[in-house]
């Protein structure tokens, strides 16, 4: 039996009733809950008292619907039944305390809250032997220090386990680490500057106390060597990544940021000193702070970056890296001696009784022939060929097909593929690179290498700026010599012209408007990656979308009920309060109840939305694979299923509803015909709707001036019926090569492209674009391939990216003018060799309080567009007519 | 003469701060910004007996 709280399994004997409460809010027990015949729905069952006061809680609360929203029918791992992990080499043990102790690593999967990471270190905290342990909030990485001799890593980690927590080793890639490396010495390069700053701060207040009241000679000369002392560490030393950069751009003849900081700064910092044995006013501070804001400007970027990826990275620990080893493969050739040799036949697989006790094993320990095992639920870990079992594999995240693909012995299954229902145990036939998954991730690499990564525009800006200030200094140095003075002094004024013609203020102009765009992205749940992503969202013209589970809601559900006029009436014995439709609805939902097909339960999630009624009684269940199902209700025969089914059993198909249901039938979508008493009563169609905020979120963006088209590598039927309901152009069967050639083409056309996709099949499409922007719920490699993703799984997200991207594109463009607005001002300043370093250093302080204060007008984007937009109406309801 | 003794002294202070801070940093106190939060509303009363855990469902995003 099964508690209907935590689903938990538990003797019928300890049974904990609960009477009655068919009138409360039912527990929507999932599809196929248990033995047939067993749970009447009436009475709810516990496991214990606690349960039941829990659920009458809930229900007391008003909370019921959490028992129809909750998804915990997905087979996950029982909580206690602990499987050693597969694969222990996989962490890094290292010894610590001088070899006292050992320390670990682990990324703990299914943390979704604080109470989580509390549990998880108190348990490992109380564990005997377990010296600390400590969990990231951020990252879910859990540091446990153990000792050695006391426990092993085995039992810290089934200790995780058997509190119903994923361990898995920590692995970070090079590319992570070199990231945090970045942001952690920026970080301390950055604290360096803003100290030297700050102290240099002091010395040049009390020095500019001193041009306008006096001040002894001693004194001051003291406080310029002091402030040029600050200052040259700042560059020098915090300011070292700069110099690195110049002479690198110098070597391919380039000036980028970088240049500018390295000249403006130097050239201060050199005048300064020059002054100070002369006895000038020295502009130490302007060289202190040029390098500090643009470092601030930095590291504003670096941890945006950083946060973006670190989410990234947390939904690809959700790929499965194990896989069920039934037996090894025969062939000698692929396997080592000793390994290859067929296991005692108590662990064959056939025997009645227990199934063998599968071996999990890292994927990549798996090699051609063996046979694994792939339970329902789970994802088919690699291609191969199906030797035992019937079930129907999701292939939708690898070829866009929609519907589930029937696969018995003999059929070929696709690595990454869901394991719908039914266990399997597959030959493997592919393994490592030569598997369908590597090759589409092979041409995401290929389309990654080729993607030109755009220059910012601080960058491009900068590479025509700088050479027109060295020229500028030229010509006032001529110019002052012309003039007739030394030229010494005509060398101080065309410095000087470089001092102040450096904006450091464009080091902040691009990343804090980039700062305030992701993070109000995500406040809404967007995650971009960086800011060039928003700066080509904001150029985009057109957008192609993939269909299934990015316009559609990627799994089946109740589109329509075909009610056939005459014939008996089935339904007044069921729910006679209700319509004649909802009452078959309820009728077929109370057979399929019992079945995991996908048309099953997508009648039976329709059936939710009904108002509860008592369940007819349901005898002699019996599914009939690829055909569709039968039972007896109150005696009389049902049949549910295809055209198929109906011709097996010689159920006459009526002119009436053959009319009536070819052209869903012509339009892709499945059809389940229920037979009551020997004669077609209704027939049910089946498919993948439309996202209810679909039309909504297209009609805006073509609002925006938008091109928008469907690419879907599903069937024509399928794909041009959604494309005619939401008024697009689509483009049907298009495999994952094709579908990136088609970005291709658009982009050779001259338009900037966003592609919108949540499967691997449009991983390489994801890249070649523009804007890849992938869906929530859709694969790692998809989320890894794309420039942003919507997190929240919401399709009306998408214009809200669009117009960020171009309201961050314009803010930045306005940051660039008046980061650069003040020096220009002042640069006639310099050539007139009237400038003071007071007028530089105002022209910092006001470029830089401009640049902020106009990102933060970002802020105001959603709140406009949500006014303009005046809420969107909600698409029509989907399910029953 | 007193004006460069209080430098140094200033000087001296600030010094003390910033070898402060890149210990922090290299000690790695900023690498998990979200954790304090949480942190400081736990109890560290033991001899209450451990909250049950969460049910380890979805991530509650329905009210």
């Amino acid at each position: 039996m099964r508690c209907d709280h935590c689903l938990a399994s538990f003797p019928a004997k300890e049974v904990v009733r609960l009477e009655g409460a068919a009138g409360a809010a039912r527990p929507a027990a999932a599809p196929g809950d248990g033995p047939p015949g067993l749970a009447r729905p009436a009475d709810l069952v516990f496991c214990c008292t606690g349960c039941r006061g829990v659920w009458l809680l809930v229900n007391e609360e008003g909370l019921g619907r959490f028992y129809a929203e909750r998804r915990w029918a997905l087979p996950g791992r029982p909580v206690g039944q602990v499987a050693p992990p597969a694969d222990l080499s996989a962490y890094a043990v290292t010894p610590a305390d001088g070899g006292a102790a050992a320390e670990v690593d682990v990324a703990i999967d299914g943390i979704h809250c604080a109470s989580c990471v509390w549990l998880n270190e108190r348990l490992l905290q109380r564990t005997p032997g377990v010296l600390a342990a400590r969990v990231n909030y951020a990252t879910h990485r859990a540091r446990v220090r153990f000792d050695p001799r006391r426990i092993d890593l085995p039992r810290v980690l089934s200790r995780i386990q058997s509190a119903g927590y994923e361990p898995k080793p920590w692995v970070e890639t090079a590319q992570a680490a070199a990231r945090d490396a970045e942001v952690k010495d920026l970080l301390v390069r950055l604290g360096t500057a803003w100290f030297l700053a700050s102290q240099l701060m002091i010395y040049s207040a009390a020095l500019y106390a001193g041009y306008f009241q006096g001040m002894d000679q001693g004194t001051r000369s003291l406080l310029e060597w002091i402030s040029i002392g600050l200052a040259a560490p700042v560059l020098f030393s915090a300011g070292a990544p700069f110099w690195r950069s110049t002479l690198t751009g110098l070597r391919h003849g380039r000036f980028n940021m970088d240049s500018l900081v390295v000249l403006g700064s130097g050239a201060a910092l050199g005048f300064s000193v020059w002054q100070a044995l002369h006895g000038g006013e020295v502009w130490s501070d302007t060289a202190a702070m040029i390098p500090t804001l643009v470092l601030t400007g930095r590291y504003v970027e670096a941890r945006a970056r950083r946060a973006a990826s670190e989410a990234v990275a947390r939904l690809a620990t959700l790929r499965p890296r194990e896989a069920r080893l039934v037996r090894r493969g025969q062939e000698p050739s692929t396997t080592p001696p000793g390994a290859g040799a067929p296991r005692p036949s108590a662990e064959e697989h056939g025997g009645r009784g227990a199934p063998p006790a599968d071996r999990l094993v890292p994927v990549d320990q798996v090699r051609r022939g063996d046979l694994v095992r792939v339970v329902p639920g789970e994802r088919i870990p690699l291609d191969g060929r199906v030797v035992e079992g019937e079930s129907e594999a999701d292939e939708a995240l690898v070829t866009g097909e929609s519907r589930p693909v029937p696969k018995g012995p003999g059929a070929a299954v696709i690595g990454g593929a869901i394991n719908l229902h039914g266990s399997l145990v597959v030959e493997v036939t592919h393994v490592g690179e030569q598997t369908v998954l590597a090759g589409i991730i092979r041409a995401v690499e290929e389309a990654q290498a080729q993607k030109p990564r755009l220059q910012a525009l601080a960058d491009r800006v900068v590479g025509v700026f700088v050479p027109l200030v060295l020229a500028l200094a030229a010509a006032t140095a001529a110019f002052w010599l012309w003039r007739g003075a030394g030229a010494e002094r005509a060398l101080l004024h065309a410095i000087a012209v470089v001092v102040i013609a450096c904006p450091c203020a464009l080091g902040l102009a691009t990343p804090v408007a980039v700062l305030l765009a992701t993070g109000l992205a995500s406040a809404r749940g967007l995650l971009v990656k960086g800011g060039d992503a928003l700066e080509v969202a904001g150029g985009v013209r057109e957008v192609l979308l993939d269909k299934t589970g990015t316009v559609t809601r990627g799994r089946p559900a109740l589109r329509a009920v075909l009610v056939l006029a005459g014939g008996s009436d089935p339904t007044t014995a069921v729910a006679p309060f209700a319509g004649r439709a909802a009452g078959l609805v309820a009728l077929a939902a109370a057979v399929e109840r019992r079945s995991e097909h996908h048309v099953g339960r997508a009648i039976v999630e329709a059936a939710r939305a009904l108002p509860a009624a008592p369940e007819p009684e349901v005898t002699g269940f019996a599914a009939v694979p690829g055909r569709g199902v039968e039972a007896a209700v109150d005696g009389r025969r049902v049949l549910i299923g295809n055209r198929a089914f109906l011709e097996d059993r010689g159920v006459p198909v009526p002119p009436e509803a053959d009319g009536r249901a070819l052209p869903f039938e012509g339009a892709g979508d499945t059809t389940a015909w229920l037979v009551w008493d020997g004669a077609v009563e209704a027939v049910f169609v089946v498919a993948d709707p439309v996202r209810p905020e679909a039309p909504a979120a297209l009609a805006r963006l073509r609002g925006m001036g938008l091109t928008v088209s469907i690419v879907s590598g599903d069937a024509r039927a399928t794909t041009g019926a959604i494309a005619a309901l939401l008024g697009v152009a689509a483009v049907a069967e298009a495999s994952p090569q094709e579908k990136r050639s088609l970005v291709a083409a658009r982009q050779a056309a001259g338009r900037r492209v966003a592609f919108v996709g949540d499967g691997l099949n449009d991983a390489p499409a994801l890249t070649q674009a523009d804007v890849g922007v992938a869906m929530g719920r859709g694969t790692d490699v998809t989320m890894e391939s794309a420039d942003a993703v919507l997190v929240r799984d919401d399709l009306s997200l998408l214009p809200d990216l669009l117009l960020l991207g171009r309201r961050a594109t314009a803010i930045i463009r306005q940051n660039v003018f008046w980061a650069f607005f003040y020096n220009v001002v002042a640069i006639p300043l310099a050539v007139a060799g009237v400038l003071h370093p007071i007028v530089g250093a105002a022209a910092m302080a006001a470029s830089s309080a401009f640049v902020v204060g106009n990102s933060l007008r970002l802020r105001s984007t959603f709140t406009r567009a949500d006014a303009a937009l005046a809420r969107p109406a909600a698409g029509g309801s989907e399910v029953l007519p | 003469m007193n004006l460069l003794g209080l430098i140094i002294l200033s000087l001296a202070l600030g010094a003390l701060a910033w070898w402060g801070f890149v210990w922090s940093v290299k000690s790695g106190q900023y690498e998990d910004p979200e954790g304090p939060k949480y942190r400081m509303l736990d109890d560290d009363d033991d001899e209450r007996p451990p909250a049950p855990p969460p049910p380890d469902g979805p991530p509650a995003s329905s009210g």
